[in-house]
């Protein structure tokens, strides 16, 4: 019974990581039509914006709010500088990104060094659920990402400019002829979008600890998560992306963890391989 | 001692070299991109590897077809997954089923004992021939050069035939291929399979190289330094990424002595201005576009520099 229930935790906990991840990620490939290849790098340094935050002696909890802000003012000058000219080129921006992501993923390295470097959690100690020990702060990962996940459904389905967004990833030439200034909005997509990966990373920081090849997992699970869900569809990709979430977590509980590893992998590609629409087709015209 | 330093380094980058060609043959000609070359390489390393190490064999009769017949049917296997279908794939899902394919072997080389881990297979008898021996040294290097010559020849003669002009046709305009009664997704099977074949030559040679052969061989970095030195060098003709190789490598030869942190930043900093601004890549100095495969006469499109950084290719 306590296995099952601290199993099911850890199941939960990494499926809200990996939503956050990719939250981020498919609002980006779904708008711009741009596979961010540098996302698993925005992740990364976020969560090493915490660390110099707490590794000045402040708390750490006052990195994680500046986080995302950070990183998101980075993404705001990387799509003004690069991204911009990527626009309806999607290799081209994979291979630009990838680069981007090469740059900042060697930056921090030659910064940290090849060290993992822990970072303290903001709320210590556990929860006691019956004989279960729960950390408090996968906990509370759990509960800010849910939050936000709400947060931006309410941004994209409730107000005026999730309107526009919406009218620009369903008909982009429609939108600009509608009066929508589209560049606009891309960089404020991208900006988000870099924002919510600097806010992945500061959370799970002290999960994973720190190290310049934190973001690299994330990347492609999150890349498969998004094709899982179909690209451009917010229910799709935050479907995607807990499917692999709770796989990656579920499976080293069933099979060897090794194996498991290489299934989820094996399942999402072919799965996306049969269905190129992913798993809520209907909204995609 | 300095001298044979420099023949292994050299024989190296050779080898990288013909790894480099086999990936800018299908994505400089064909328009597919492969992110998993090293999944071809380095599966046919660990390959030949494990036919030296349990069956004792390390001929070169064997050993170079073996590999060569790896790479062959593991491309040929995966690309028919990627590829073929009733959807036509998506550029983005063969990038991804390629990246995945890479990383899905680099960590199942490092979680079976069998392949012997994180440690891989460490010494390798040498490769031989009759009653000689390639060890490290000057007659591996000749045997890498001819190989290296012989793809290469083999590789231009295949880009300027009917089925070469056929993909570059499909790569830029893939319907009108389509409507000549090509078979696109076939012909560009084949070009993956044959791109796989050479990727696990390479691998071959170079476990034997090396005495050695590691879960790094099969992984994403492996593939995504390939594609760099192919795209810096210049994509779309056969020349292009073998100078990038040996660029890039000398280059690094050099400069990651004096500053190894600061080299793959610089050479990330070389991917981005080639992504954005020079997209033919170091052999635009040198050849002209004129000599571009499929292009006969002045191309009455305007140069489509932004759609997928190819349509530069020159032979």
């Amino acid at each position: 019974m306590e296995s099952a229930l601290s199993a099911t935790f850890e199941i939960l906990n990494f499926g809200a990581i990996m939503v956050l991840v990719v939250l981020g990620l498919g609002i980006i490939a779904g708008m711009m039509g741009i596979f961010n290849f540098a996302h698993g790098e925005f992740v990364l340094l976020g969560a090493y914006a915490t660390y110099l935050v707490y590794s000045f002696g402040l708390p750490v909890w006052l990195g994680m709010l500046g986080a995302p802000l950070v990183v998101g003012a980075i993404g705001f000058v990387l799509e003004r500088l690069v991204i911009r000219h990527f626009y309806a080129a999607p290799i081209v921006a994979m291979l630009g990104t990838y680069a981007l992501g090469l740059i900042i993923r060697e930056s921090v390295r030659s910064l940290i060094g090849g060290l993992y470097i822990t970072v303290p959690e903001p709320i210590v100690g556990s929860l006691t659920v019956g004989d279960v020990q729960l950390s408090r702060w996968r906990f509370a990962i759990v509960v800010i990402t849910t939050a936000v996940v709400l947060a931006s459904y309410l941004l994209l389905t409730r107000t005026s400019l999730g309107l526009r967004v919406r009218a620009a990833i369903e008909n982009p030439s429609l939108a600009r002829a509608s009066g929508i200034s589209t560049n606009a909005l891309y960089a404020i997509t991208f900006t988000f979008g870099a924002a919510l990966a600097g806010l992945a990373g500061a959370l799970v920081v002290p999960v994973f600890s720190l190290s310049a090849d934190l973001g690299v997992r994330f990347l492609i699970e999150g890349f498969l998560a998004i094709m899982l869900g179909g690209i451009g569809s917010f229910e799709g990709s935050m479907a995607g992306a807990a499917v692999v979430g709770v796989l990656s977590a579920a499976l080293p509980w069933v099979v060897a963890p090794a194996l498991a590893d290489v299934l989820i992998f094996v399942i999402a590609i072919v799965f996306v391989k049969f269905k190129p629409r992913g798993l809520i087709a209907e909204r995609r015209t | 001692m300095l001298e044979d330093y420099l023949t292994i380094f050299v024989t190296r980058v050779l080898i990288l070299a013909l790894l480099a060609l086999s990936f800018d043959l299908i994505w400089g000609y064909s328009g597919i991109m492969s992110f998993g070359q090293a999944l071809f390489f380095g599966a046919a390393g660990y390959g030949v590897a494990l036919v030296a190490r349990d069956l004792g064999v390390a001929s070169i009769f064997v050993v170079l077809p073996a590999a060569l017949a790896m790479g062959l049917v593991l491309s040929l296997a995966l690309g028919a997954f990627l590829l073929l279908g009733r959807h036509p794939p998506t550029t983005i899902f063969i990038a991804l089923g390629t990246l995945t394919g890479s990383y899905v072997a680099d960590r199942l080389a490092r979680s079976w004992y069998y392949l012997g881990g994180q440690n891989g297979i460490p010494s390798l008898p040498p490769m031989t021939a009759g009653g000689y021996e390639f060890a490290e040294g000057r007659l591996y290097y000749y045997l890498a050069f001819s190989v290296l010559a012989i793809v290469y020849l083999v590789c231009r003669f295949v880009v300027r035939s009917q089925f070469g002009l056929a993909l570059a046709g499909a790569r830029d305009r893939e319907t009108r291929i389509l409507f000549f009664g090509y078979q696109a997704q076939k012909l560009k099977l084949t070009v993956f399979s044959l791109s796989g074949a050479i990727a696990g030559l390479a691998g071959g040679l170079y476990a034997f190289h090396d005495g050695f052969v590691g879960p790094n061989m099969v992984g994403v970095v492996l593939s995504t330094q390939i594609v760099l030195y192919a795209l810096l060098g210049g994509v779309g003709t056969l020349i292009g990424p073998v100078i990038g190789v040996v660029v890039t490598e000398s280059a690094g030869f050099w400069l990651a002595d004096s500053f190894p942190k600061i080299w793959p930043i610089i050479l990330g900093l070389l991917l981005l201005v080639v992504t954005l601004f020079w997209p033919t890549g170091l052999i635009g100095l040198v050849v002209s576009e004129q000599e571009r495969i499929g292009s006969f006469g002045r191309s009455s499109l305007p140069p489509r520099h932004a759609d997928t950084g190819v349509s530069n290719g020159t032979a």
